[in-house]
């Protein structure tokens, strides 16, 4: 199923001829594609194709050698991954990366860290402009506590929170950060059945309310298909696919990728 | 890519140090017999703090601990070594002594035995008592030694292995009481742990042995020799205590280094060191692996102090210089005993050619109330091979990822 | 069962955020600031002796080292950077304190010195908080040791800054806050409450804020910090500044109102050590742990320094101060093993029985 309901056709962002290599291995060969604002990206590909350094190259962590990178009209070629976060590129993590001292509020509060201006001298006073920044700041976070449904798990740190929860807690601090793009990296890995379904209306609720673009990994092919507007399919760090799923999954390279061939 | 380039800072970090070395030489005021044999009393005293650090990086290498007790072993060792062997007016002390090797030693294994049988409570494993037989007999031999040689102290042959006795159980002791209960938890709770632990040690070794300064008399040769005198009016001074402690850290690294590369408890070190949980889960056995890395230091850790109390004699400031071996460990990197060896190098000679050479010059410029510098100039030069290269000369390279 | 929260509702982000948002914690600490304000007073007047005592060797060294645990803590138990300067950091706030008050004859009020004795340190923090871009961990941890020798040979060599001295020690005499002369212990005593209350409340503010939750991302996970848009080096470096600034002052206030005259060897890395055992048994990331660390550390030696006297038995001086070493050693790794987390979450376990006290199912 196609849903293209905010998809506009303008490219938010594009990579062209990305090569990638960690001393002789290469990780990423000559891969060009685009993402368009409003829809759902997706990226496959089995385990070791290389979608996640895909994602540490979009948002800066890690830098290709080769190629072309082009975000909102402007192209980079390097840039430290806070600029990629001020400029609206938020990401969630293969293995969860939330801050495990602190609490489900403050981690998502982290992520509005980059709108909130008051300096030293107003913050050690916490009064006037601090304390209302921090409150409209504070409401912000609430709502999108109450659209995750994690109300009641506020004030618990997140080290004690199971892993279904931690992912969920994770997606609101990208989502606090408001992005443009988001990118999640197998959001649904290791999750029940429930968990998944949940995850995924939160994903199209996203996409659909807010308008986000969203660059996703995602390993379980039925959600992929279901809910991703276009998918692109890597193997051993090439592209060998892209266009809607329904042409990927008719496509015989993509087919001899997971199938495997016989020779 | 990247890598190259580092390498060419690093060869110009080195080729400058090599010139900085060489620069006093420029001055008319220095001779180079002067020169040369600052050089060479550096590279010895650089033997020493490689001793030191070889300990931490062994811990270091098999545990992931970065052992800040490693100093405070050195001291225990040294003073026990002092007290059984030298304290020849003092008749109490060797008899205290053996009495604290024997009550250490007796108590921690019989500690063990009660442990295991109560840990296995149906079937008494016969290991226990054994353990416990053996802690009753090691205090039965102690008391006999310390009753014959009481008033004497202990003959070399003798307190030499009995303190080696004691760094093994000090060594099975620290993996007993605190690293078993510290398993899985970062590796900045354990560094604090180790410093709880040299805080303890420290004071448990001034309470057993005191603080008074000791001298540890190995009956090595005491005059100095001079080397080169056909070259340099004079020749070269050298102490042949360095000599011997530059051979004896040598054939330690040799050994050290065919344990850890020929044998299976070797290989089992490494795995370890790799990764705990996957070591554990091919049956390697931690808690074994790691009394055995802290016993290995803890020897280390005697021959270090052995070679320090024989040339400096044995006080409290061991324990401080020790924190010497620090700098010739970011230097060298954790993880390397090459590193260990070569930053020690480096650090000595450099150390005391800027305390010499670059001191007194700084101090009459500056108008300083003396020079001293040797106090952070190892901290400084290692800070500054770190800016460039943040695990060490030697380190393994720190992948991040996400 | 008066250790309720039942009923109390909050209303507003600003009360849910509030330091103590529970009413008998509030009133609690309130209670106990007013207190410590008074008491002594109160003391002064009716036992000046025993006063005396009380204010030179256990609350003003109390209060000071409290203060320099506040800051370390900022660095290691919020923003994860262990660092064992901290005595070279006291020592840059108490010569610069010194030479300000010395040389600047104008601005020699206390609060302007100890001021002045914090900024210089907080500069002198960043200086060395620049490794702590590439270095992590123990490396860094050794690295700040870089800080403490240097720092301690400067003070010691540098015959300007102890203003010529023979002997390297310096004295300060005919102190002053707002004109008012601070020349008793009850005085000294007051003046370094105020400045701990003060900076104690900033140091809340900040760590709850956004500034502490950037730093305490930065300790839970450097990298992605980064990538949700921390700038790692100035969140690090605003800590160590932050954090020098704090230790600063307590040196400036330790050297002028606890010893009057001091040299160099007041600020070894002995005191470092000690601070750093103070947040560590206290609580890493915990105010209130700083505190209590503090007055374990500096209760522990009077205590064993009285102690053989009431057993009647007789020990050396030498004795004490190796038994003292043994104690904290094992104090150390007894909480690091029992309670990672210090006694601040020994408190925070009471208070949550307290709470439902006497009912607890």
């Amino acid at each position: 199923m196609a849903r293209a309901a905010h998809a506009t056709g303008e490219v938010l962002l594009s990579l062209e001829n990305i090569s990638l290599r960690f001393g002789g291995v290469k990780a990423l060969t000559d891969i060009s594609f685009d993402i368009r604002k409003g829809e759902i990206r997706a990226i496959i590909g089995p385990n070791g194709a290389g979608k996640s350094s895909m994602l540490n190259c979009i948002n800066g962590f890690y830098h290709p050698q080769e190629g072309r990178i082009t975000y909102k009209g402007v192209t980079r070629r390097q840039m430290r991954p806070h600029q990629a976060a001020e400029q609206g590129i938020a990401r969630t993590f293969q293995n969860i990366a939330l801050f495990k001292g602190m609490s489900t509020l403050d981690n998502i509060m982290t992520g509005r860290n980059l709108r909130m201006k008051t300096g030293l001298l107003a913050q050690a006073l916490h009064w006037g402009p601090a304390q209302r920044e921090e409150n409209e700041h504070r409401a912000f976070v609430e709502r999108i506590i109450d659209f995750l449904e994690i109300q009641h798990i506020r004030k618990v740190p997140v080290g004690r929170l199971p892993y279904g929860l931690q992912k969920r807690v994770e997606l609101g601090r990208a989502l606090a950060a408001e992005p443009e793009l988001l990118l999640l990296d197998e959001p649904m890995a290791g999750m029940n059945l429930e968990e998944k379904q949940d995850m995924c209306r939160f994903v199209l609720d996203v996409n659909d309310q807010f308008g986000t673009t969203i660059c996703l990994i995602e390993h379980d092919m039925g959600v992929v298909m279901d809910i991703s507007d276009r998918v692109v399919v890597l193997d051993y760090g090439k592209k060998i696919g892209d266009g809607t799923p329904d042409e990927v999954k008719a496509s015989p390279d993509v087919i001899a990728a997971y199938l495997g061939t016989s020779h | 890519m990247r890598a190259s380039r580092e390498h060419t800072i690093i060869a110009a970090l080195c080729a400058a140090l090599v010139v900085l070395m060489l620069t006093p030489l420029l001055r008319d005021s220095v001779r180079l017999q002067d020169w040369l044999e600052t050089l060479l009393g550096g590279l010895l005293t650089g033997v020493l703090y490689s001793l030191v650090a070889l300990g931490f990086v062994l811990i270091f290498k098999a545990s992931g601990v970065f052992n800040f007790a490693q100093g405070a072993m050195v001291l225990f060792a040294a003073l026990t070594l002092a007290q059984l062997s030298g304290a020849k007016d003092v008749a109490t002390a060797s008899f205290v002594g053996a009495g604290a090797v024997v009550a250490g030693t007796a108590g921690l294994l019989a500690l063990a035995g009660w442990h295991r049988a109560r840990a296995a409570r149906e079937s008494r494993p016969p290991g226990a008592r054994l353990q416990v037989s053996i802690g009753l007999a090691c205090a039965v031999l102690g008391g006999v030694l310390a009753a014959a040689f009481s008033g004497r102290g202990w003959p070399m042959w003798l307190a030499l292995p009995a303190t080696a006795l004691v760094m093994v159980a000090l060594a099975y002791g620290i993996e007993r009481l605190v690293l078993r209960r510290l398993v899985n938890q970062e590796g900045i709770i354990l560094f604090m742990a180790t410093l709880g632990i040299a805080h303890f040690i420290d004071g448990a070794g001034q309470t057993i042995w005191g603080s008074d300064i000791y001298k540890v008399d190995l009956g090595l040769p005491k005059d100095p020799i001079f080397l080169l005198s056909g070259v340099f009016e004079g020749g070269l001074l050298v102490e042949p205590t360095d000599l011997i402690a530059a051979g004896i850290a040598g054939a330690l690294v040799i050994s050290l280094a065919l344990f850890f590369q020929k044998t299976r408890t070797g290989r089992a070190l490494r795995a370890v060191a790799d990764d705990h949980a996957a070591a554990q889960s091919v049956g390697i056995p931690l808690n074994q692996i790691w009394l055995v890395v802290w016993t290995v230091s803890g020897l280390v850790a005697l021959v270090a102090g052995m070679i320090w109390g024989a040339k400096l004699g044995v006080q409290f400031s061991i324990s401080l210089i020790a924190l010497k071996a620090l700098p010739v460990l970011i230097l060298g990197g954790f993880t390397s005993v090459p590193g260990a060896i070569i930053g020690g190098l480096i650090i000595g000679a450099g150390e005391k050619l800027s305390e010499v050479f670059l001191s007194p010059v700084l101090a009459k410029t500056f108008d300083l109330a003396g020079g001293g510098i040797e106090n952070w100039f190892a901290y400084m030069l290692a800070l500054v091979f770190l800016m460039v290269r943040p695990q060490g000369l030697f380190g393994e390279r720190i992948i991040e990822r996400v | 069962m008066l250790y309720r929260e039942a009923g109390q509702f909050k209303t507003s982000y600003s009360a849910d955020q509030a330091i103590f948002p529970i009413l008998q914690d509030r009133l609690f600490v309130i209670a106990l600031i007013v207190l410590a304000f008074l008491a002594p007073v109160a003391l002064a007047a009716a036992a000046p002796g025993l006063a005396q005592y009380l204010f030179t060797e256990i609350l003003i060294p109390f209060l000071v080292f409290s203060l320099a645990a506040v800051g370390l803590n900022i660095l290691v138990g919020y923003c994860g950077q262990v660092s064992l300067g901290t005595g070279g950091f006291m020592a840059v706030g108490a010569y610069a304190a010194y030479n300000l008050w010395l040389r600047v004859p104008l601005v020699n009020d206390l609060i302007i010195v100890f001021l002045f004795g914090g900024l210089m340190a907080a500069a002198v923090g960043i200086l060395f908080g620049l490794p702590s871009l590439r270095i992590k961990g123990f490396y860094l941890a050794v690295a700040t040791l870089a800080a403490q020798f240097f720092l301690d040979w400067i003070v010691a060599r540098v015959k300007w800054l102890t203003n010529y001295s023979s002997s390297g020690s310096v004295a300060v005499g005919n102190l002053t806050v707002l004109g008012i002369p601070i020349d008793t212990p009850m005085a000294r005593y007051l003046v370094i409450l105020a400045v701990v209350v003060v900076l104690t409340l900033v140091a809340k503010n900040l760590v709850r804020g956004h500034i502490g939750r950037s730093w305490m991302a930065i300790r839970d996970m450097d990298i992605a910090a980064e990538i949700i848009g921390f700038r790692p080096l100035r969140t690090k470096l605003l800590a160590f500044a932050v954090s020098s600034f704090y230790v600063g002052v307590a040196g400036a206030m330790y050297g002028f109102l606890r010893l009057g005259a001091w040299e160099p060897l007041a600020f070894d890395i002995n005191r470092s050590f000690a601070i750093l055992f103070m947040v560590i048994i206290g609580g890493l990331g915990s105010i209130l742990g700083s505190f209590l660390g503090a007055a374990f550390i500096v209760l522990t030696p009077i205590m064993l320094n009285q102690l053989p006297g009431w057993l009647g038995l007789h020990m050396s001086t030498a004795l004490i101060s190796h038994l003292e070493f043994m104690i904290f050693g094992v104090m150390i790794v007894f909480f690091l093993i029992v309670e990672p987390h210090g006694l601040a979450r020994l408190w925070a376990i009471a208070k949550e029985k307290l709470r439902l006290w006497p009912f607890p199912h």
